[in-house]
């Protein structure tokens, strides 16, 4: 049967992919795997009822003229890809998404670690002197974001080989491909929805729980900081794995004319990010170190998410207007 | 088995005459073309289909979709006043082409 759906497949493959292209492609389908169930019921084996139902098949010359369909216009043949392709571009993404995800959560848990390191010498904990327990959480801090850039690396290494998917979009898909990918997709959709809810709420909620504990004791700020970064942590995780996993759908089942915009948008977004992220790494450090306002300094994380994610959207926003 | 050129004028004419007898789909009428042809026609997945297309612009079909009992959706026809006129039309043609052609048959 696969045999028939490729066959069919390769010859729609040229043909536009307007809804009734879609639509015949299905009506065809379905007629021919009646006929092949027929046969295959009267005894023919595979090899016979697959020729005969293919012989059966005709011309695709003749839907080209009656259909008046033009044919793609400089349509450069992108390669299909195969179900085991697509599949494993799915499963690389799920797992490189896991690994950023893990990586980011792991500078924001970093920075938890110093904070809630603070907190403990503040409090008369006061084995060590403060400073020690400075330089203790900076070396956490540090150490953490260590083994995330080399997580970043890694996962950008494992996509690497997907670049022609995610970036170029230089691929297509059979019909049948794209349907089971929509589906899977939409099977998706209501836990992504779910997630990215829980992922708002705990963003919401994580100030509110800062700030109910510093209305109770003023003592407990620093454990409030580091829940609230805790809480921000894991709703970054959520939002960058099922956010990855659901990209990598879209951009499955997205035409390559709407790409190039997009390519466009996460190159200059992806840009500013490189460049702000780290500058913010130092701003903290700078602050801390030099100027030692570590009781209040984190807040240029939660500030620049804020910023960055207004500028992101507003970016897209204007950019795919045009 | 009669070749898909000799028969190309009469392809609407036979669909609609399969759909005067009942409203189908396409892979019934091509299985009834078979049966009734005596498997000496079978007719092409694209011929078919550019059949419908074109009845279906000159108004001579309708179609609708059906739930088949197995769950499936299947896209039915069904013949249009217009269309029964034009089949009579067809059939017109038909007498006086067997009748002009035979002229030049020698057994």
């Amino acid at each position: 049967m696969n045999t028939i759906i490729n066959y069919l497949d390769n010859m729609f493959a040229s043909l536009p992919k307007s809804a009734e292209m879609r639509h015949l492609r299905d009506e065809l389908l379905a007629n021919m795997e009646e006929k092949y169930h027929e046969l295959k019921q009267v005894g023919k084996t595979e090899n016979e009822a697959v020729g005969i139902v293919i012989s059966e098949f005709g011309n695709i010359d003749e839907i080209i003229e009656e259909f008046g369909v033009s044919l793609e216009e400089d349509r450069v043949t992108n390669p299909l890809l195969t179900e085991v392709e697509v599949e494993e571009y799915l499963n690389t993404t799920r797992k490189s998404g896991r690994w950023i995800g893990i990586g980011v959560t792991l500078c924001i848990l970093g920075a938890a670690m110093l904070v809630l390191l603070l907190g403990v010498i503040e409090n008369g904990y006061n084995e060590i002197s403060s400073e020690t327990g400075t330089y203790l959480g900076l070396i956490v801090l540090l150490l953490f974001v260590a083994i995330a850039v080399g997580l970043f690396i890694y996962a950008g290494m494992k996509l690497e080989k997907y670049k022609f998917i995610s970036f170029e979009g230089d691929f297509d898909l059979s019909m049948d491909l794209k349907n089971k990918v929509r589906a899977k997709k939409d099977a998706f959709q209501s836990t992504y929805m779910i997630v990215m809810i829980v992922g708002v709420i705990l963003i919401i909620f994580s100030p509110i729980v800062l700030f109910t504990m510093m209305a109770f004791n003023e003592n407990t700020a620093n454990f409030g900081v580091c829940i609230m970064l805790v809480l921000v942590s894991i709703a970054v995780y959520l939002f960058v794995y099922f956010g990855n996993v659901y990209a990598a759908y879209e951009k499955l089942l997205r035409g390559k004319s709407k790409r190039t915009n997009e390519r466009e948008e996460d190159r200059v977004i992806g840009a500013v990010a490189s460049i702000i992220w780290p500058l913010v790494v130092i701003i903290f450090l700078i602050s801390g170190l030099v100027y030692d306002q570590w009781h209040i300094n984190w807040i240029v994380f939660p500030v620049t998410g804020l910023l960055f994610a207004m500028f992101s959207g507003a970016y897209s926003i204007l950019v795919r207007k045009d | 088995m009669i070749s898909s050129d000799v028969i190309r004028g009469y392809n609407d004419t036979i669909i609609l005459y399969l759909l005067l007898e009942k409203e189908s789909y396409g892979y019934e009428i091509s299985k009834r073309i078979k049966e009734l042809s005596d498997e000496k026609y079978i007719i092409k997945e694209t011929t078919l289909y550019s059949a419908f297309n074109r009845l279906l612009k000159k108004g001579f079909i309708q179609s609708f979709h059906k739930e088949q009992t197995f769950g499936k959706k299947r896209t039915y026809y069904k013949i249009t006043e217009a269309g029964l006129l034009y089949y009579k039309e067809k059939c017109r043609e038909w007498e006086l082409t067997k009748e002009v052609i035979n002229r030049f048959i020698k057994e």
